[in-house]
């Protein structure tokens, strides 16, 4: 062999790896080895995660659909009667006050979160920005039990002072509390999507005479749209799962809220409740995790809609 | 060479402290084993406190203590989760709302008195039977109707399962029932829950068992007895209970030698009796 053969070509590259050597041990085989084996446990591991899922749906709604074998389907999801304890289990009530806590929340979480956001990414001066982010993450992680119990003992006394009830338990107190549990959450959301609007727009909106305000409102929401509604859907998701700060505020009574200070339940709060008490094999058992696999749909259905959202947003852009 | 020596030296001595300190354990008692106890939130500060003591006479001994509400005490015996369920009623035998547990055996730990509480700000001192029943159910909702001021009550109540409620509607409401609805009424989880709300809400009325009674709420007195040891002993006060443990057949070990310490003359007359609970034998 001369010198030059020694200099390998580009094109020769990897040559090594596509001729098979004698050595069954060569550095050829043992990255096909390690290569299939991390594949492997990647495909795995996505597979268990799928089986979990899809396990936990197929237990709740198999233990779940057995309630229709004693309550009709009508009963169940148009009555509000629920009085276990004698056989009726009119479950609308807490579908509804789900739905009533969560649009009730969101009424007021979604435009404060959504001012908070413009202040964070187009007036605070930076030091103060840069002081604020960090917070608001933190206040995200705030457990829920930390709210409940500050509604309870804070909260639902003022309500009563205001309003002049005697028992201000009810979906007002608990969308109160919801709505500052998700305050940051959407906030912080927003915050990055109002950020990632090119200066280019914000440029071109000054030059054509627009003030500050039109700026904002006319340009820099509108762009950031996907990114804020993703941000609602993500604070509306947590909103309809959170159950300890509820079932501290809402008084967990089985009536249909005709207002707003009316004790009620929803199907979070009720299922923690009651799940507890109730005998293993009976009817009752079967509704509450009919219950539950409601909850879990809805979430995941809520999940799938930010996925749809996230595509269009990319697309867009 | 002389790089191992500290370490062997420091191993040496935490070995001999350790078997020492396992002698020492041993002189005192040398029961091992592990219990779970879960169910009444009512009978919890009686556990715990009983907890505590055994285990320092029983090192080896660990012993786990939480409350849901009564009926999962019998229900996670059967269940196999724990070992010992704490329930307000003998769930051996079958009591309104709920069957009896077959193939358990029910301990008696404790009297437990309950007392039907208020808010500090209400006036009333002593209701009736008939008056309780008829606020319970609904029909009196203001407190001037029971000689108190022009003020509506809020009825605050425990969820189906717990045993003070079961207790409460036996004795205190003779069997009557609740109501279950209306803007004036709320349920609560626990004890503890309880508490809190006849503590933070004005012209409230409840029920608790009296270790949880605090002096920012009012025992109230039924048909002029007030919720009292005293009234208890002599009759006047009906509103009471024995507490329970179920096993899973009868207990055995650890178990039994918890049980047996909770029996005992000792605790009953110490500090069960710090508690506001009332020893076995004194009412049997």
């Amino acid at each position: 062999m001369n010198a030059q053969s020694r200099v390998i070509a580009p094109a020769e590259l990897g040559n090594s790896l596509r001729q098979a050597g004698g050595d069954p041990l060569d550095r050829r085989s043992r990255l096909r080895f390690f290569n299939s084996t991390f594949k492997v446990l990647c495909v795995s591991a996505a597979v268990f995660v799928c089986l979990v899922l899809f396990g936990i749906l197929i237990l709740m709604f198999k233990t779940g659909v057995m309630t229709f074998e004693t309550v009709s389907f009508k009963e169940f999801f148009f009555s509000t009667n629920w009085d276990p304890e004698n056989g009726h289990f009119g479950a609308l009530l807490f579908i509804f006050g789900t739905f009533a806590l969560t649009g009730l929340t969101l009424v007021l979480a979604v435009p404060i979160a959504v001012l908070i956001a413009v202040f964070l990414a187009e007036i605070t001066p930076v030091w103060l920005r840069d002081t604020l982010r960090p917070i608001m993450d933190l206040l995200v992680g705030i457990p829920s039990v930390v709210y409940g119990y500050l509604g309870l003992t804070i909260l639902i006394p003022m309500l009563r002072e205001l309003t002049g009830r005697d028992l201000a338990d009810g979906l007002l107190a608990a969308a109160i509390v919801l709505a500052i549990m998700v305050l940051p959450t959407i906030a912080r959301i927003s915050d990055d999507a109002i950020s990632a609007v090119p200066k280019k727009y914000r440029d071109a909106s000054y030059a054509l005479g627009s003030t500050r305000f039109q700026t904002i409102f006319r340009v820099v929401l509108p762009a950031a749209r996907s990114g804020i509604v993703y941000a609602v859907i993500l604070g509306m998701a947590r909103a309809i799962g959170e159950t300890m700060a509820v079932v501290m505020v809402i008084g967990n009574t089985p009536q249909l809220a005709d207002s707003l200070f009316t004790p009620t339940a929803v199907l979070t709060s009720n299922i923690v409740m009651q799940i507890t008490s109730v005998e293993f094999d009976s009817t009752w058992n079967y509704a509450l995790y009919l219950m539950g696999f409601l909850l879990l749909a809805i979430s995941l259905l809520l999940i799938v809609a930010v996925r749809l959202l996230q595509k269009k947003g990319a697309k867009a852009s | 060479m002389k790089k191992w020596f500290k370490p062997a030296a420091l191993v040496a001595l935490a070995v001999s402290l350790a078997a020492g300190g396992a002698s020492v354990a041993s002189a005192a008692s040398s029961l091992k084993g592990k219990i779970v106890i879960n169910g009444s939130s009512a009978l919890l500060p009686l556990t715990l406190q009983a907890k505590s003591e055994f285990q320092k006479l029983n090192p080896k001994v660990k012993i786990s203590a939480s409350a849901v509400s009564s009926i999962a005490g019998p229900q996670s015996v059967r269940k196999g989760i724990a070992d010992i369920g704490a329930v307000d009623w003998d769930a051996s035998t079958d009591v309104p709302g709920f069957k009896k547990f077959d193939g358990q055996v029910a301990n008696p730990v404790a009297v437990t008195v309950f007392a039907a509480v208020a808010n500090k700000n209400v006036s009333v001192s002593n209701l009736t039977t008939k008056q309780l029943q008829d606020i319970f159910s609904g029909k009196i909702t203001n407190w001037k109707d029971v000689g108190g001021s022009d003020a509506n009550i809020v009825v605050v109540n425990r969820k189906f399962g717990s045993g003070t409620r079961v207790n409460f509607q036996l004795k205190a409401l003779e069997g009557k029932d609740f109501m279950t609805k209306g803007d004036n009424y709320k349920e609560t989880g626990s004890s503890g829950d309880m508490k809190t709300a006849i503590e933070t809400t004005p012209n409230a009325i409840g029920y608790i068992d009296l270790p949880y009674v605090t002096d920012k709420m009012k025992a109230l007195s039924i048909n002029g007895a007030a919720p009292t040891e005293k009234n208890v002993l002599n009759g006047t006060y009906k509103v009471w209970g024995i507490g329970y443990f179920m096993t899973k057949g009868q207990p055995t070990g650890a178990t039994k030698a918890f049980i047996e310490y909770i029996q005992s003359a000792k605790f009953q007359n110490g500090s069960l009796k710090k508690l506001k609970f009332i020893p076995l034998a004194a009412v049997k």
